[in-house]
Parts: C-alpha cells; structure tokens; sequence
C-alpha cells in the first residue's frame, strides 16, 4: 500500500513508533521482572585490585583461597586463577546454599565456568569477579578455564566438590578443604 | 508545498520522538539505578544508598547480596611485586656494579663467567633470566626461601644490587635457546616437556619456562642448569620445603610428578646445550 499522502506517511510513522516503544517497554518490564521476581540480574561487582600484589594481599594470600564460612554463616569460596593452574586445584562447597565465588587474576585474562551451572565469568587481570550462586547437584564438577590464556591453558582446569549440606564440615577456622584433590 | 509546511508538520513529531528517547532513557536509568537496586537490597538486608552505590559501580559488591568481608591476615610467600620501576631497573641496570658484585661476592660458588664451580651444589647462573634471579635473591633477602649459604650472602645488598648482579648474570649468554633440542630418554617426558599432561592437570614446562611462551616473568631459564640442582629444587618443591613461588605454580606441578619423571626431566634439561 504505497502512501499517497502526508498523513498516511504520519499515520504509518506513528503506528511503528508505538510497536517500538510497546517492544522495549516490555522487554524492560521482562528485566525487572526477572530482578526483582526471580532475582536474576547479572553479575554485577565493580571492584579493583592491583594484579602484582595479588599475593601481597591479605585477602588473597596463600592460607585465606579455598572455601571459607564467616561468623554469619555466609560461604566464601575464594580462588586465583593464574598462567597455567586454579589455587587451590580442588574447591569444596555445600549444596543448596548460597555460595559466593570470588575469583582474581595476577597475570592475564581467564574465564571459569562450572560445569551443569550456572556460574560463568571472565577473570580480568586487575579486577575482582564475583558470581553468587547456589549448587544444586552434588558431586565432582569439572571447572575449566575457558578462555585461551597461554601455552598451557588446555591443562588448565579444576574440581568443585558439591556435598550435601550435611557432609559440609568446615574447620574450626571456618575453612573447608578438598580432602583428596 | 513549501520548506516551511513541511516543517510546520514535522515538528510535533520532532518533539514526541525526543520525549520517547529521553523518556526510555531515564525509565532504563530510574529502573536500572533506582529500583531494581533498591527493592533488592531491601530483600537482601542493604540500606538503598549503599544498593544505588553499588549498582552505579561506586561500591563494590552487588546490590542483591550482601557482600563477603575477609579478616585473614596477608601471609604472602615471597615479598617480590613486578611494578614498573623494578622492571626497568632489571632493564637497564648499572652493569659496572653488576660486574663488581658478582665478581666479589658470587663469583667463587657460581663460577665468574656464571659456571657453577660444583655442579652438585650451586646452580649455573650464565644466560639465566634476570627476573629470576633477582627474585631468588630478594626471597633470599625476606627469608621467603631459606638457605643457610645465600641467606648470609645477599643480607647486605639493596634492591638495586641485587637487581645489576641479576642483569650481568642474564647478560653471560651461555648458549642459544635456538639451538638443537635433544630429545629426551622417554616419550612420556617429551610430552610433560611439550605439550603437557591435560588429564592429570600438568601443563607443559615449556608453556613457562620456553622464554618466548609469555608465561609468568619470574619463571627461569632451565636449559644448561645443573641436573642436581634443578632435581633438587623439584622435590623442594613437592616436599613443599621450598614455597616461594607465587600462585603454588610449581608446587602444585611437582607434587604430581613422579621422582623418577623428575630425574628425567631434570637430565632432559641439562642435555639442552
């Protein structure tokens, strides 16, 4: 239907601008309500560290990696990905349970993912990422680094141990350890 | 029709189209920034200042969990930090310093062209990377790695000794990393050499220790080295007697090596002259 005349071509105008703006609107009533029904938003954590004193770092030293409970009860599961290995190799965390990864790169970009979840993230040299999440399969879960960081990153992978809550045993110290990596 | 009718048409479309743009606009930015963070970090027990903080990106943390505190102390296994200032240094060193120290200090143990004096005891040091050394002789320095005859040895000197003794050691080419590769005793060892072991999460030595394979700036040259030494330095590393490198990389590698694959690798290496 070609447009004869000037108010045709409005009229059309028109009748698209509200078919855009109808998309968008529903597509932002669909994000919120995914956020504030479902809770899914992405994982957002603006958070700066210096990648050559990663182990300078109180938080990322040595004896802090690895999973960790809090006085609050809150689990932390800290992690340094570096060229060509995860610190610690294997990680242990409770099922069913909310469960914070926090993960740090000192040299070059990785990226982890954990296998049958959720939990997908690039780890920047110079900033701390960080998934919440909630593991709901028990079991050895394969976690790779997936994103192409040297030589040696297709020997790059390691385990995150999924236990039932029962099984979750942390140490006087709050941390929790893979028995056999 | 003329230039000003159809102006006289469009303008009101002008004016609705911009309030469309500007009004999705502050809608993403109200619902993004004000809403979705506030009503969140109501559910999750943050205060909505904080929850807008955060989801502007001023604040760490995500404004729909609260967000991890450590209280660990820092126990860091070596004191060494790659900032640029050390870089240079180790780039452009005062090699006639260099040169003294080594000669007066070092030179009786690790030979004065960087040959070891006794293969069995110290390590060669000619053509060795400067990052390396001088990293070894700072965790000397910090007691980060202990050892009963360097420890003494390098208590007196700066950062920036250590620094032009490392560069005039890396200086002393001792042989081209170019040249012939001698193939090693056992196919098993050519492949943890070349291309790794994926299954038991060994990645290759040359994925580091090539020095042209962008891995960790520390990592040290290993071809030439005394078999003794670079064995030794692996079951320290196993044994978890020797800690000082960053991140467990060799920790973690040489706890799944078997004595006899060490051997091999430590002779495979020495062979490659």
């Amino acid at each position: 239907m070609a447009a004869r005349t000037e108010h045709e071509v409005l009229a059309t105008e028109l009748r698209w601008t509200i078919a855009v703006v109808a998309s968008v609107a529903l597509i932002s009533l669909a994000i919120l309500w995914a956020g504030l029904v479902h809770f899914i938003n992405p994982p957002s954590n603006l958070e700066t560290i210096d990648p050559t004193k990663v182990h300078l770092s109180p938080e990322f030293t040595e004896a802090n990696l690895g999973t960790r409970v809090d006085e609050g009860g809150r689990v932390t599961t800290r992690i340094v990905t570096a060229q060509f290995a995860f610190i610690p190799p294997c990680v242990v965390v409770p099922a069913d349970e909310p469960v914070t990864l926090r993960l740090v790169s000192p040299d070059v970009i990785h990226g982890v993912l954990v296998t049958g979840t959720n939990v997908n993230t690039m780890v920047v040299p110079g900033y701390v990422s960080q998934v919440h999440t909630v593991f709901q399969k028990t079991g050895d879960l394969l976690m790779p680094c997936h994103e192409y960081c040297g030589i040696g990153h297709s020997q790059m992978w390691s385990t995150v141990r999924v236990v039932p809550k029962a099984e979750f045993k942390p140490g006087p110290d709050g941390r929790a350890l893979c028995e056999k990596p | 029709m003329s230039e000003d009718v159809f102006r006289e048409i469009d303008r009101p479309w002008r004016l609705w189209a911009s309030a469309i743009v500007v009004g999705v606009l502050a809608f993403g930015c109200l619902s993004g920034f004000v809403i979705l963070p506030v009503i969140q970090g109501y559910q999750a027990g943050i205060d909505p200042y904080t929850a807008i903080c955060r989801s502007l990106g001023i604040l760490p943390g995500s404004p729909a969990a609260r967000q991890p505190v450590s209280t660990a102390p820092a126990a860091p296994v070596s004191q060494v930090s790659w900032g640029p200032s050390l870089i240079a240094r180790l780039n452009k060193p005062d090699a006639a310093r260099g040169q003294e120290i080594a000669a007066s200090v070092c030179a009786a143990c690790h030979g004065e062209k960087g040959l070891t004096a006794d293969p069995a005891q110290f390590p060669n040091m000619a053509g060795q990377s400067a990052f390396a050394i001088y990293k070894q002789l700072h965790d000397y320095k910090s007691g980060a790695r202990a050892n009963e005859i360097m420890q003494p040895v390098v208590a007196d000197l700066t950062d920036e000794q250590m620094a032009d003794v490392a560069a005039h050691f890396a200086a002393l080419q001792q042989a081209r990393w170019e040249q012939t590769w001698v193939r090693a005793a056992s196919p098993q060892v050519e492949t943890i050499v070349r291309t790794g072991d994926s299954a038991r999460g060994l990645p290759a030595c040359e994925s580091c220790h090539n020095p042209r394979s962008g891995g960790p700036i520390e990592t040290p040259v290993l071809f030439a080295q005394t078999k003794e030494y670079l064995a030794l330095q692996m079951q320290a590393f196993k044994s978890g007697s020797r800690k000082n490198d960053l991140y467990r990389r060799m920790r973690s590698i040489s706890e799944k090596l078997t004595d006899s694959e060490i051997d091999q690798l430590a002779q495979y290496y020495f062979e490659q002259r």
